[in-house]
């Protein structure tokens, strides 16, 4: 009969062929975007001890936001804690390289940024680092991703984006929301 | 007739012998409509995908 | 070819009444199992409604923070814990003495089971309810709950503990009685997925008895975080392929038949549970994406490793489409399509695999974009990532879940169901509800709403446009609601009323080539243990060392109850 043992084991493997072709299809695209664009997941792998925060340079609180580096490197700086994100409004230029460094001090928090692609988990012993470059400019939410505690729902920040023109830091190099916001 | 919700009793051919015949006449089509059922629906799947990919991921810039 | 009704050898314990047919020895222990299972469900459906409600732009009642995560907490733990693992291990218990005409070893033993199960689930309610175990239904310290939150659910695992061993021993003592031949598909699998669910186990458990319960009683200040996360994640893929595994079964062994053919291929549904054994394991750091914890190298491996799931969940869309094609063929469909016209749509097996079909086809979309490397940021912790677990897991899991229960409970009862358009009408609801309630949570997830928050602020411009989209998907589940409510109304008046004469069995699908003898491999679980502790060990064997090798800061614990 026509549905012999050995046509249907053939229809299963031709099958499996276009099924795996699919797959390597997506994989390929993936890892071309990896290589070729950068777009890979946020790993940075470098601790900050949660217990001591406050103690280090990089985080206290005068150092926080938005920074250009003497190097010309765009940084911002956060802490992300119960239930705020510190500071709470960020500054950002459209169309340049910014770094985002965020650590807790706390428990595990997260962040994404609507309608881009930045997004991180903010897991306490780490620093998480997200470089990107934002294609829109206005006002976006930055909103605590993972439950941190009753008052997760109101752990918000914003992110202003503005024109590379309208972006004027400081003379050390720093800028804020300020008083627009 | 109470028809059951599954058919753990009754079964759908008179014998054994009828339901074989049956699959013999079925198998000089199977498994073609099977095969672009599930091409279709693959497809579908992919071209979800690639949608998503070009036009919301990549617009959307690098990040790492 | 094996005749495929033949009835239970003649082993009864008691008789009801001269003249009725024996009942089964398990009858009793698989509905005590499923009746808990579902009445934690029918808790967590309301839960749901609420929580959907309290989300969207409509003022809802006793709507506060401390009230929203203590009932998701409760929802999650209801439907993740309680109504999967206890539909599994009757299920599985209903399958050993089906399939393989025997009474269950250790019926006693698996009531003892059942009964620390039980208090297990209850020490974890009463835990909730209390509200000192808030922490959501996955276990991330340094937030910690109530010790005894941890132990009831710690004691729940060690119930289905018992149910694999019971499974295995099951499998072991048909073999020795039937040398040489293939252990009945259905078992198979079913003792595939027991095998998955120790694997599965070891990543939280360890997890639970070295870090998190130790922390939640105070015996430890601080703990490594990281840690914690990667065993959490060794655990958190294959358990969802733990829920999934009845589903698969019922494709396999229940839906040909149901649909008046044959399975289209015995080795491939074998080859199939193998492989969702293999690559549900070494995968679950693709829930780590995007964690600071773990290197791109890793992520890489394991996206690598899911994509390769992606085989065996094809291929069975294939051999049950090509099963359903030789089905409706013999039913006289001719033509490319034609088959599918004359399949019987009217029974709710048929019916529920095919819309369990279309919600895997959604689901499952969507769990290839969250799988894919890089772009797991466009979506992480949205309610797009909402939006496909209860596609999946409340769609094609829970609904296959809907159809192998009235599958089984007349045998359970031994009444026929008298009508079978209540049971039509509720699977098509739960079908159309949840596709109305999980489509909106895609599109608001792409751009950016965010996950587990007991509220939204409407007056926020860029939230303003979801408000339309929440209260869609807030109707989605009321139909969810009712539709659960139905299915619960359906199973309770088949136990007084109904049709009585139903067989105290069941007959599972025989391949159109039932396999007369298989390749030792595919009748057994040791080839594959061998490979599963390889690729776990190429997975996680440095993400998991790094922590002991180069140990990151510690973060202090935060406890919920003092």
């Amino acid at each position: 009969m026509a549905l012999s043992e050995r046509a249907i084991l053939k229809s299963e493997v031709r099958w499996a062929i276009v099924v795996g072709s699919v797959v390597a299809l997506i994989l390929g695209a993936i890892l071309f975007a990896a290589i070729a664009m950068h777009m890979n997941p946020p790993s940075n792998q470098e601790y900050a001890d949660p217990k001591t925060l406050h103690l280090s340079p990089e985080f206290t609180e005068a150092n926080l936001g938005t920074t250009v580096q003497p190097n010309g490197q765009i940084v911002a700086r956060m802490i992300a804690t119960q239930f705020e994100f510190v500071p709470n409004c960020i500054l950002l230029p459209a169309d340049r390289d910014v770094t985002l460094r965020i650590t807790s001090p706390d428990v595990i928090h997260g962040l994404l940024i609507t309608g881009t692609n930045v997004n991180t988990m903010v897991v306490p012993g780490y620093i998480s680092q997200v470089h990107t470059r934002l294609t829109k400019t206005g006002d976006l939410l930055m909103p605590c991703h993972e439950y941190c505690g009753l008052g997760h729902s109101q752990m918000l920040a914003t992110v202003r984006v503005v024109p590379p023109d309208q972006f004027r830091p400081d003379a050390q190099g720093r800028a804020a929301c300020g008083n627009r916001g | 007739m109470v028809e059951p919700s599954y058919p753990a009793d009754a079964h759908d051919f008179a014998s054994d012998a009828e339901e074989l015949e049956r699959i013999d006449s079925a198998a000089t089509e199977a498994p073609k409509g099977a095969v672009v059922v599930s091409a279709i629906a693959v497809a579908a799947l992919l071209v979800g995908w690639l949608l998503l990919y070009f036009w919301i991921f990549i617009p959307r810039g690098t990040v790492g | 070819m094996a005749t495929v009704a033949e009835p239970l050898p003649a082993a009864p314990r008691r008789r009801r009444k001269a003249g009725a047919a024996a009942e089964l020895q398990t009858g009793r222990l698989v509905a005590a199992h499923m009746w808990l299972a579902f009445a934690a469900f029918g808790i967590a459906i309301i839960l749901g409604v609420w929580q959907m409600w309290a989300r969207s732009p409509v003022e809802a009642p006793y709507h506060t923070a401390a009230n929203y995560f203590r009932s998701v907490t409760l929802h999650g733990v209801s439907m993740a814990y309680v109504l999967t693992t206890f539909f599994i291990m009757g299920f599985g218990y209903y399958v050993a003495e089906t399939a393989l005409k025997r009474p269950l070893p250790g019926l006693s033993v698996a009531w003892g089971a059942f009964i620390v199960g039980v208090a297990g689930v209850a020490m974890a309610t009463l835990s909730i309810l209390s509200g000192n175990a808030s922490v959501l239904y996955t276990f991330y310290p340094p937030m910690t709950a109530t010790p005894w939150f941890y132990i009831g659910l710690t004691l729940t695992v060690v119930a289905s503990w018992v149910w694999c061993v019971l499974m295995l021993v099951a499998m072991r003592q048909w073999k020795a009685a039937n040398r040489g031949k293939p252990v009945p598909l259905v078992m198979y699998a079913t003792v595939a997925n027991a095998v998955m669910w120790l694997w599965t186990t070891v990543g939280v458990a360890a997890e639970l008895l070295f870090q998190v319960i130790p922390s939640a009683f105070g015996f430890n200040s601080t703990v490594d975080v990281g840690l914690s996360r990667t065993l959490f994640s060794w655990t958190l893929h294959p358990i969802v392929y733990f829920w999934l595994f009845p589903a698969y079964i019922a494709f396999y062994s229940m839906a040909p038949r149901a649909a008046g053919g044959r399975l289209y291929s015995d080795t491939m549904g074998r080859l199939a549970f193998v492989l969702l054994l293999l690559y549900s394991l070494p995968v679950g750091m693709h829930h780590l994406m995007m964690d600071p914890e773990q290197s791109n190298g890793f992520k890489f491996v394991q996206m690598f490793l899911t994509s390769l799931v992606t085989i065996p969940t094809l291929l069975t869309i294939f051999t049950i489409t090509a099963s359903f094609e030789v089905a409706g063929r013999m039913r006289g469909g001719r033509g490319l399509f034609g088959w599918v016209r004359t399949l019987p749509w009217d029974r709710p097996m048929v019916l529920a695999t095919g819309l369990a079909f279309i919600m895997l086809f959604f689901g499952g979309g969507g769990g290839l974009i969250n799988m894919s490397y890089g772009m797991n940021a466009m979506v992480h912790n949205t309610s797009w990532v909402t939006a496909h677990f209860h596609l999946i897991f409340g769609g094609t899991v829970v609904i296959m879940y809907f159809a192998i229960a009235y599958a089984i409970w007349p045998s359970l009862t031994g009444r026929h169901f008298e009508d079978l358009r209540p049971l039509r009408i509720q699977l098509w609801m739960w079908f159309v509800g949840m596709m109305v309630m999980t489509l909106p949570w895609h599109w608001t997830g792409l751009w950016g709403q965010w996950r587990r928050v007991a509220a939204f602020d409407y007056t926020d411009p860029l939230v303003q446009p979801w408000g339309p989209w929440v209260l869609v998907s807030l109707a989605g589940g009321i139909i969810l609601a009712l539709s659960g409510i139905l299915f619960l109304y359906n199973l309770a008046l088949l136990h007084r009323a109904g049709t009585p004469g139903a067989p105290r069995t069941i007959a599972y699908a025989t391949a159109i080539h039932p396999p007369e003898r298989v390749p030792a491999s595919l009748n057994g679980f040791g080839l594959w243990n061998l490979l599963v502790a390889l690729l776990m060990l190429i997975a996680y064997g440095y993400p998991i060392a790094q922590f002991f090798v180069d140990p990151p800061p510690q973060a202090m614990i935060h406890r919920l109850a003092q």
